[in-house]
């Protein structure tokens, strides 16, 4: 068992890294080496500046709030907290001044980020099992769906308990010990985080969310870094 | 399907990926928004009719083919093989959209199905399983650029046939040219279509605004587009491009044609001619006074059809109604948010192809005719061909009971004689 959780917890999370960085570096090349487009894809009546709009449209996603707001609210929702999520795990690896301009306590929200964030997974999910938006959906979707879900539920669950069961063994300064360990390169995996009862979650958290950083650059979630130039070329 | 077609497709298929296409191909997260952006999905309620739904139909081709995943694990995807019955999925996909690009409005990302569609009308080339007609109809065009000077006769007389036609809507003094073609040191070159509803008013109102013009002696519309070949395309715009460089022409002004406007202009910044459409040109000789309206000359109320390709994707959308405001006070819009306009339903070659698409304009386009009754209007007026054409078509069968027209006709019949010659 032990051994499963190093591989998990080490050599995996090296692996998932650097098929994400290099794997999303290599593909990001492929496509913007390619040609542009000879000629424009705008769409009118044009608004200036392009670029600030192709922002706007890019981060607020104004089409989908004009023509899905229910939807729109739980996007906002989702990608907000997954930007506060992402945050809380850079706070894991170090304390950092800049963040603490609001003062905090280490993952914003006291549990409820994770939360709204599963219930919004679970939404996307869900409204793919209904027409049309099933007949869209390709397995690929409902993978990477459930695969964040498994990892946002276990992820969220080691907050859950400690903010509110009072549960503190696995504590920041743990998680600490190992991430900033991973982060230099000298791994090290503190007692707390293998040998407690919640050990298990911060095992599967870390699988599945290695999983799916090895998904990330051959899938769909590559809209992350294109939306933006995607929306540059219909605001022209 | 022999390998050797497959591989002559393929190689087709990586002729289209450019960095836009690869964008278009690799983003949609098939999250449903473009469900009601489809004017043919609106009308008729199939899936296969959603955007998202036709992209995926060109998009598990390119997993299949151009993306490792395609070998390591085709099915997270839903890969599919390149066959015959996956062509007849491309032909079904991309003849019954018609590239008005409605769609591009609701994605969040702005995929451009037009562009997807693209290489689906490229693979049918390939295949030689695009609809015949709008690839004869290219090759017309293309041949009469090469042979222009066995045909220069026969247009000249035709021409010159239309010009009492011109002069009862704007007489000129005499002496003067009506029509004039092959003009060098024109300042504007009128690119019309085949037929002397595209040319009479236009011609009319050209001499009204004492323009210094001269009539293409090659009709407007690219079949090339409509079928979806680049090399087709080119050489049938080429034909113009050289005739304008030749006639050293400051403007090429494109008659009311969506297609041939939206290609023509894609193309001014490498030219040393400007590209209008002939709507804008009307509303600029009414803003500079060149010409006048008599608005008693337009009866009831009027609503305006924006063409896709001119308006959403070409920018023509206050001219229009510039125009219109000068010549009636009764208009009603036919949508608050003209962006958000439905195609009318024959873009994309489809009223091209006549009688065989005719089922399916019909049935495609109901919200286009529910659209048009809503607004009360017993005048629907339009800038291009096509869409004349289709609301034509949508006018007898839905029994709208409207007065379809052009444009730039209702400019020419409402023209001020008399206050002009006075100034």
């Amino acid at each position: 068992m032990e051994t499963l959780y190093y591989i998990v917890l080490v050599p995996m999370v090296y692996l998932a890294f650097a098929v994400f960085i290099f794997g999303t570096m290599g593909r990001l090349v492929k496509i913007f080496m390619a040609p542009a487009n000879p000629v424009t894809l705008q769409i009118f009546p044009e608004k200036r500046p392009g670029w600030l709009w192709a922002l706007h449209d890019t981060f607020l996603f104004p089409t989908v709030r004009k023509h899905k707001p229910i939807l729109w609210v739980a996007l906002m929702l989702f990608h907000i907290c997954f930007a506060l999520l992402l945050i809380g795990h850079i706070e894991l690896i170090r304390e950092f001044a800049l963040f603490q301009v609001v003062s905090h306590e280490i993952f914003l929200g006291r549990g409820f980020i994770g939360l709204i964030l599963s219930i919004c997974i679970l939404y996307f999910l869900f409204r793919r099992f209904v027409s049309p938006v099933r007949e869209l959906s390709v397995p690929e979707d409902y993978y990477l769906l459930i695969l964040l879900f498994l990892t946002v539920l276990f992820g969220s669950e080691m907050d859950w308990a400690r903010n509110w069961y009072g549960y503190d063994i696995m504590s920041v300064e743990a998680y600490r010990e190992y991430l900033s360990g991973l982060f230099s390169l000298q791994p090290e995996i503190p007692y707390e985080i293998t040998d407690s009862g919640h050990s298990f979650m911060l095992v599967l958290h870390v699988f599945f969310a290695n999983l799916f950083l090895m998904f990330f650059p051959f899938s769909q979630i590559m809209h992350s870094f294109l939306s933006l130039p995607m929306n540059k070329l219909r605001r022209g | 399907m022999d390998m050797k077609t497959r591989d002559i497709l393929l190689e087709l298929f990586q002729s289209k990926l450019n960095q836009a296409m690869k964008f278009y191909l690799e983003t949609c997260t098939r999250c449903g928004v473009c469900v009601e952006a489809c004017h043919v999905y609106a009308s008729m309620g199939q899936v296969r009719y959603i955007a998202a739904y036709r992209h995926e139909i060109v998009r598990r081709i390119y997993k299949k083919y151009f993306k490792a995943r395609g070998k390591v694990w085709p099915s997270v995807g839903e890969s599919k093989e390149l066959s015959e019955m996956a062509l007849e999925e491309l032909y079904e996909a991309a003849y019954s959209c018609t590239g008005c690009r409605r769609c591009m409005v609701y994605c969040p990302f702005g995929v451009d199905t037009q562009m997807l569609m693209s290489i689906a009308k490229l693979l049918l080339i390939g295949a030689k399983a695009e609809p015949e007609i709008l690839s004869m109809l290219a090759d017309t065009s293309i041949e009469k650029g090469k042979s222009l000077d066995i045909l220069k006769d026969g247009f000249l007389t035709g021409v010159k046939r239309l010009e009492s036609e011109v002069v009862k809507k704007w007489q000129m003094e005499s002496g003067k040219t009506v029509i004039p073609v092959d003009k060098e040191g024109a300042d504007l070159l009128y690119v019309a279509l085949a037929g002397a509803h595209s040319i009479i008013p236009a011609a009319a109102v050209f001499n009204a605004a004492g323009e210094n013009w001269t009539l293409s002696f090659f009709e407007a519309v690219n079949f090339g587009a409509f079928v979806g070949d680049p090399t087709k395309t080119k050489l049938i715009l080429d034909r113009i491009v050289n005739e304008a460089n030749r006639l050293k022409v400051k403007e090429v002004c494109i008659c009311e044609c969506g297609t041939a406007y939206r290609v023509m202009k894609q193309m001014e910044d490498s030219q040393p001619f400007s590209v209008s459409s002939l709507t804008e040109v009307h509303a600029r000789y009414i803003r500079e006074g060149r010409i006048k309206l008599d608005k008693s000359k337009v009866s009831g109320t009027v609503t305006y059809h924006d063409p896709c390709q001119i308006a959403r994707n070409g920018g023509i959308i206050d001219e229009p109604r510039y125009i219109l405001s000068h010549l009636t006070d009764n208009f009603n819009e036919l949508i608050k948010d003209p962006v958000m306009n439905y195609c009318c339903g024959g873009g994309g070659g489809l009223v091209a192809l006549g009688e065989e698409t005719l089922d399916f304009r019909m049935k495609s386009a109901r919200v286009k005719a529910e659209q048009v009754k809503a607004t009360g209007a017993n005048i629907l007026s339009t800038a291009c061909e096509n869409c004349h054409t289709q609301l034509s078509d949508l006018n007898n069968h839905y029994k709208l009971g409207v007065d379809v027209r052009y444009l730039s006709s209702m400019v020419a019949d409402a023209l001020v004689q008399e206050e002009i010659e006075t100034q």
